[in-house]
């Protein structure tokens, strides 16, 4: 058993508020980084066209196929129902794939190109926005659509599709060239990294072990913790100390974020997971817990380009590792005050199947929980996911849809939203700003640390 | 040669020959591109069988949203069923089957065949009106238009030759099979398809998010 601390320090890290504010002013100067395109336009278009082309199977053809119109999908999806415009109906964001499928792939092409506009750089441009600002491929839209459309799946490739012809909305652009060249996220290096696990060590006299060969687990960290909320990589140490598990953090493979994923560049994703598989295996480690960092989550453990069956240790996102702990009964919490709802990320629910182990976590804290009306795969984006949070251009939209989300939340008349995902709770934060809101956001994982039971488990 | 065996003769066969030929080029063209590979561990084993269940459970919307596509619903299969009946029920389209493939089967009662007619064109007049004053819901082009009126034709028409309305019942019988002809050759190109790939559809997105454990 690890050491754990005997008096309370005061906290070493401003509390989530301050680290948003001072995210929101970093988040802000990313537009002005951000690259410039370099090719010509008709490149541009070339590059984007071949990667669709590339990237269209079967899958892909039917989906774009079957569509029949219906206008169903308008029901599920946030930014249609939040702003009631065309535009933002989910089919409108396959038009253009579909178009381009047709004149390039699809069996009737020579017809296709005989009959319909050439592709040009503006029909592009105006993609952005459908593809980006206001698509957080949460994939509500495909659980009521008849034909079953995969719609978050189709924008996926049209991200591929804009980072080609260099239309990746500014901040993400820049954080897409960060990680690529420096392999940092705001400049959250190694070095800053072992600082920060140092001062938790020095602050707090407890045990943060780093890369530490043949641990059992190995934890990873996000961006958001290192250039902000060390609470959270805190709350994640006391909770492993707390548990008695054999874990590490690595120096060299830390980052959970990955921006290849966000922006849509399939080959910066695949770079970007590598090193973290590779570490796993160096260190020896038989689980990976993913930090809250909710598209780390389809980053890593549903990477379609990383043979996992073949991995000798398991991927797992920080609220299934807690949930497990729980639901064997190692996770010994005191009881939670008052009423909470916990908000399913859509990358970590409905595109990623870990519904039951946050529950059982907020269970194991005989918590008052009461699910929103619609919840786990029918739950609503909060309207920030897929990268969507960081755009200024989406201020709009977000803030829009956040409304649903708050409806959501008002329903079931808990004082506090749980969320597990360092986006959705940055979002939530904004509109719980924004609208002086009087609900608390909280982290199921610094929520564990808050109410680890030190009797119970001694 | 006449109107009516212009439309008996070359153009029924002609494009029955296209309806035929179009559908399978287009499956086949679509269904021969390869399958991209997903190497991710399933979360559980045999769990992305369980995908296929959706082909079956998205015949119907999920709880969470009866409400919302309660209308859209429930037309749409007042349409489909009534429709489906009219094609394989009445006496005259048994007696036209019958001459392509032999199979025979019994008629339906004249007058429920013209109730069931009626409902089909009903209902999809309830579904164009939908459509039109709801237009940022529908986003609708003009092959979702054109595929509408290639649909309601050969049931009016049909209605109108079977109550003999409007001119000679041979002119009228013409203008129905004629307008059965437009519908055949217009099915391979258009959203008509999707009475073949709602199967493939569903079944890929099913299987997709069984990979992950989850159930759509
Ligand atoms: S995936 Fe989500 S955000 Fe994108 S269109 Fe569908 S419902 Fe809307
Ligand atoms: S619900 Fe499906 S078939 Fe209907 S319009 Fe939307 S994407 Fe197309």
């Amino acid at each position: 058993m690890t050491a754990t601390t005997t008096s309370t320090p005061a906290p070493l890290f401003p509390t989530f508020e301050q680290v948003f504010q001072g995210l929101s002013g970093q988040i802000g100067q990313l537009r002005e980084l951000a690259p410039k395109p370099k090719l010509p336009d008709k490149e541009r278009v070339r590059r984007a066209i071949d990667v669709l082309i590339e990237e269209t199977n079967a899958d892909e053809a039917v989906w774009l196929e079957s569509c029949i119109h219906c206008g169903q999908c308008t029901n599920a999806c946030h930014y249609f129902q939040a702003t009631g415009e065309a535009k933002y109906a989910p089919m409108r964001k396959m038009e253009l794939y579909r178009r381009i499928y047709q004149r390039e792939i699809g069996p009737f092409r020579a017809w296709y190109k005989l009959t319909t506009p050439k592709i040009k750089l503006s029909h592009l441009e105006e993609l952005q926005e459908l593809a980006y600002d206001s698509c957080s491929e949460c994939g509500r839209c495909t659980m009521v659509c008849p034909m079953g459309i995969d719609t978050a799946s189709l924008v996926h490739h049209l991200r591929s599709a804009l980072v080609e012809a260099e239309l990746v909305p500014p901040e993400l652009a820049t954080l897409h060239q960060e990680q690529k060249y420096r392999r940092t996220v705001f400049g959250a290096s190694g070095e800053k990294f072992i600082e920060l696990v140092q001062r938790i060590r020095d602050h707090y006299d407890m045990e943060v072990p780093l890369d530490k060969p043949q641990a059992d687990v190995l934890v990873l960290s996000s961006a958001v913790d290192l250039v902000g909320n060390g609470n959270g990589l805190l709350a994640t140490a006391k909770v492993m100390n707390h548990l008695g598990i054999d874990w590490t953090l690595c120096s060299d493979a830390f980052e959970s974020a990955n921006f290849g994923l966000l922006s849509g560049d399939m080959a910066l994703w695949e770079k970007l997971s590598a090193p973290i598989v590779d570490a796993a295996i160096r260190l020896g480690a038989k689980t990976l817990v993913i930090a809250e960092c909710g598209h780390a989550y389809p980053a890593l453990r549903w990477n379609p380009m990383v043979k996992g069956g073949e991995l000798p240790f398991e991927m797992m996102y920080i609220s299934e590792f807690l949930g497990r702990q729980a639901q064997h009964g190692k996770l010994k919490l005191r009881p939670l005050q008052g009423r909470v709802t916990y908000h399913d990320p859509c990358k970590t629910g409905r595109r990623g199947g870990a519904f039951e182990e946050p529950r059982a976590v907020l269970r194991a804290m005989q918590a008052d929980v009461v699910e929103m009306p619609a919840n786990k795969e029918f739950n609503w984006c909060c309207g920030g996911g897929a990268g969507i949070f960081l755009l200024d251009d989406a201020t709009r939209l977000r803030d829009e849809s956040f409304r649903i989300k708050m409806q959501q939340v008002e329903q079931t008349g808990a004082e506090a939203v749980v969320v597990s995902c360092a986006s959705c709770r940055l979002n939530f934060e904004a509109g719980r700003v924004k609208n002086r809101w009087n609900k608390r956001v909280e982290s199921l994982v610094e929520l564990v640390a808050q109410q680890l039971d030190e009797e119970m488990a001694a | 040669m006449s109107l009516l065996e212009f439309a008996r003769g070359p153009a029924i066969h002609w494009s029955l020959i296209i309806l035929t030929v179009g559908i399978l080029w287009r499956l086949l063209g679509v269904l021969a591109l390869t399958r991209g590979a997903d190497l991710s561990r399933p979360r559980d084993a045999f769990g992305n069988f369980k995908g296929y269940r959706t082909v079956f459970s998205r015949s119907w919307p999920a709880g969470e949203f009866t409400t919302a596509t309660m209308f859209q619903t429930s037309v749409a299969y007042v349409f489909h069923l009534s429709t489906l009946i009219v094609v394989f029920g009445v006496t005259p389209h048994i007696e036209f089957i019958t001459g392509l493939t032999g199979w025979a089967w019994p008629g339906l009662p004249n007058a429920v065949g013209v109730g069931f007619g009626v409902m089909a064109l009903g209902s999809l007049l309830a579904m164009i009106l939908r459509r039109l004053s709801k237009p940022a819901v529908y986003c609708s082009n003009t092959g979702d238009f054109i595929t509408w009126v290639l649909v309601a034709l050969p049931l009016l028409t049909g209605l109108l030759a079977f109550g003999h309305l409007g001119a000679r019942y041979e002119t009228l019988l013409a203008l129905h099979i004629l307008s059965v002809c437009a519908l055949f050759i217009w099915f391979p190109f258009s959203k008509l398809m999707h009475a073949f790939w709602f199967v493939f559809s569903r079944a890929q997105s099913g299987i997709v998010y069984a990979h992950k454990g989850v159930r759509i």
